[in-house]
């Protein structure tokens, strides 16, 4: 993209209110190296110029397909990542803003408490040979946020929060399930009482009856503790059940951003929609839904992005223009935030309530 | 129902127990079903109820330490008209002729991980011409001629091109074509479906379950999907088995299942689902977690978690209840047999 689009103009949201997590023009470029001396010959391009908002309070659903680059957002929210440009603009509890894109070692290190993560896989995100009171207990031991004694109180009290016996802190995470372990998991990420937690992917490895526990308990988490999530998945019906809102990812761009039912109900972008016609809809009955959309074809190459719109060659609205204009993120009233060149055009077709 | 023409597969009192160390873990405990040609059946439940060494069964590729203790899998083959042959799958000697015989011909199998199903050290088109030289008098031109046939067939594209790569060059929807195609390569009567499209996107999903359904119709195979996805079932399933720790407790055709779920598992699974089409609401829970193998709970394993249990369901393992031909339910709350010494003693 030639110009550059300030969030500001592009989403009215940040009039109701100061955002928890101003992201602006996000770009994060890994480099591919070729030959021996590390020639660097292009550039994977897994986000590219992403902005949103996030509110407090509000969980934010990211989706899309598999490399579309959710993941790389939410690593460089929490600066996993050092992103390559803009700017994540972090707003502290006494209303001043921090660009979390520009600080660096120590000074970090406080936010790292605020901003905190639960990852997908229960099984490899927790240290084998850690115990659980030390997987928890770890983050406030490096930054010394409590003397030893508060801690194990912390710990015993985080534990009871996400529904795990304290009396088993000492136990290690092989004696744990699957659901077990991912409460770990967020324990480990509330223990600080952050702002925000980014989880990614974080129910999709479990079982359908656990995942439910977890959903609930998330829920539950965020209204008792006043959390923000940034909730990260390609599972449109689970982020159909959590999110306010939802952004859709499509090869390190941001598609589109609105309310989850708008999402849902009105999609403005055909890969929302064709994404939305893709779920299998737990229901028989509805099985012969007429002008089900098949997306032909792969996701593209985000080191070799199409021209254009990156959708053009599977999209089944793409006129000439598609392939020659990168559309612009455009907000199309009540914060419903669109990268279409028709999408004022376009009659989509969203999921049918029942 | 032995008598239908239509039978491919059937199974019978199936047991499958794997001798640890900690113990006998019963996997699969008394499993009836079978799978007709043309039909899909589903197979659903939660990790470790057993599903996927059902399938491996069928195939006698059960690993080690699991053994088929007891039952049956019979596989019937069409010799004539009115003449049709048994096989006893289960009483076929593991690394035997027979068995390999049938493995890739007549029942083949698509796995949940396609890059580790696939060899990294062969080319896609090497695996499949393997497949069809093994089971037929091809050639190698032949074979490999076959094996662009079915790449084409499977809507990979440029397949004279993608038959030469290597596994790891292709995208996971891609390789899941090519296991496909391998597996479809000497039309099989019936495919085996372990989670094949587990991981994969949404999007590659739909292409692969059409792509499944498109092959079922033009060849009237069968086919046993197992998945723990309820949507997926939805779609594409004539008939739904689900599966808690190492037995169905209730099968069904789709719509039974879906529309009047009578076991109290199926009833609490489908509550628990998060639904594109609902809005946001409290999900409801199925209490605890699947227990422990080595912990099986006394009578029926369900009882800790049920919200129907009564005080017999702990000490009595419930018996296979047909509510009607098409509808059966493992379940104490059906079996008026095993309800009346309870208030007997309750009065």
């Amino acid at each position: 993209m030639t110009e550059q689009t300030p969030q500001s103009q592009l989403s009215s949201a940040s009039k109701n209110g100061q955002p928890l997590l101003e992201v602006n023009n996000l770009k994060m470029y890994f480099p591919i190296v070729k030959g021996l001396f590390g020639k660097i010959s292009g550039y994977v391009k897994a986000a590219d110029d992403v902005s949103f908002l996030i509110q407090p309070g509000e969980t934010l659903g990211l989706v899309g397909e598999s490399g579309c680059g959710k993941t790389t957002v939410g690593r460089c929210l929490v600066r996993a990542y050092q992103p390559t440009d803009g700017s994540i603009l972090y707003r502290l509890a006494d209303g001043t803003d921090v660009d979390l894109a520009k600080v660096d070692g120590k000074e970090l290190r406080t936010y790292r408490t605020d901003i905190r993560m639960i990852f997908q896989d229960p099984y490899s995100s927790l240290n084998p040979r850690m115990n659980v009171f030390e997987i928890i207990s770890e983050v406030l031991r490096v930054n010394e946020m409590c003397s030893p004694k508060e801690m194990e109180y912390q710990v015993a009290d985080t534990m009871k929060q996400c529904g795990l016996r304290p009396e088993y802190m000492r136990r290690y995470p092989h004696a744990f399930s699957g659901g077990e372990r991912q409460r770990i998991g967020i324990a480990r990420a509330l223990v600080t009482s952050p702002r925000l937690i980014v989880c990614d992917e974080a129910v999709s490895g479990l079982d359908v009856s656990v995942r439910a526990q977890i959903l609930n308990l998330m829920e539950d988490l965020r209204r008792d503790m006043d959390l923000t999530y940034l909730f990260i998945s390609h599972d449109l019906s689970v982020i159909r059940h959590i999110c306010d809102r939802v952004a859709v990812m499509y090869v390190g761009k941001l598609v589109e951003v609105a309310d989850a039912n708008a999402i849902y109900t009105n999609p403005l972008h055909p890969y929302t929609e064709s994404l939305m016609s893709a779920v299998p809809i737990p229901d028989p009955n509805l099985r012969d839904r007429k002008n089900r959309i098949r997306l032909e074809g792969e996701v593209a190459d985000p080191a070799n992005p199409p021209s254009g719109c990156y959708f053009h060659p599977r999209c089944r609205y793409a006129k000439d223009v598609c392939s020659v204009e990168t559309p612009v993120l455009r907000d199309m009233g009540n914060d419903h935030i669109v990268a279409c060149h028709f999408a004022e055009e376009l009659e989509l077709t969203g999921v049918r309530m029942s | 129902m032995a008598d239908n023409n239509n039978v491919l597969v059937q199974v019978k009192d199936l047991k499958i127990h794997f001798f640890t160390n900690e113990g006998t873990v019963r996997a699969v405990d008394g499993v009836t079903f079978d799978i007709r040609s043309g039909k899909t059946l589903c197979m659903v439940g939660e990790s470790g109820c057993g599903k996927s060494v059902t399938a491996r069964a069928l195939l006698q590729i059960v690993h080690r330490p699991g053994k088929i203790v007891d039952g049956n899998i019979v596989l019937y083959r069409k010799k004539s008209h009115n003449q049709t042959e048994e096989i006893h799958i289960s009483e076929l000697e593991p690394k035997g002729r027979d068995i390999r015989s049938i493995r890739g011909k007549e029942i083949s199998m698509i796995f949940q991980e396609p890059m580790t199903s696939l060899s990294p050290l062969y080319t896609v088109g090497n695996q499949i011409m393997e497949t069809v030289r093994l089971h037929t008098r091809a050639d190698k031109n032949q074979a490999r001629e076959r094996a662009l046939e079915m790449l084409n067939f499977v809507g990979i594209p440029r397949p004279e091109r993608i038959i030469d790569e290597y596994p790891f060059r292709l995208s996971g929807g891609m390789r899941q074509r090519a296991m496909i195609a391998m597996a479809l390569s000497c039309n099989p009567r019936l495919l085996i479906a372990d989670e094949p499209t587990t991981a994969l996107d949404v999007t590659t999903q739909a292409q692969i379950i059409d792509l499944m359904q498109g092959l079922q119709r033009d060849y009237d195979m069968g086919i046993l999907f197992i998945t723990h996805d309820l949507g997926v079932v939805a779609e594409i399933a004539d008939n739904v088995a689900v599966m808690y720790l190492g037995n169905v407790v209730e099968y069904s055709d789709v719509y039974t299942i879906f529309n009047d779920p009578q076991h109290p598992y199926t009833q609490s699974l489908l509550r628990s689902i998060p639904k594109v089409t609902a809005t946001r609401e409290k999900l409801e829970v199925i209490r605890g977690m699947v227990p422990s193998p080595f912990r099986r709970p006394s009578g029926c394993p369900f009882h800790p978690r049920c919200t129907k249990a009564m005080p017999i369901c702990s000490e009595v393992e419930p018996k296979t209840i047909s509510l009607n031909e098409n509808h059966q339910v493992h379940c104490l709350l059906f079996d008026e047999s095993a309800k009346k010494p309870v208030r007997e003693m309750a009065s």
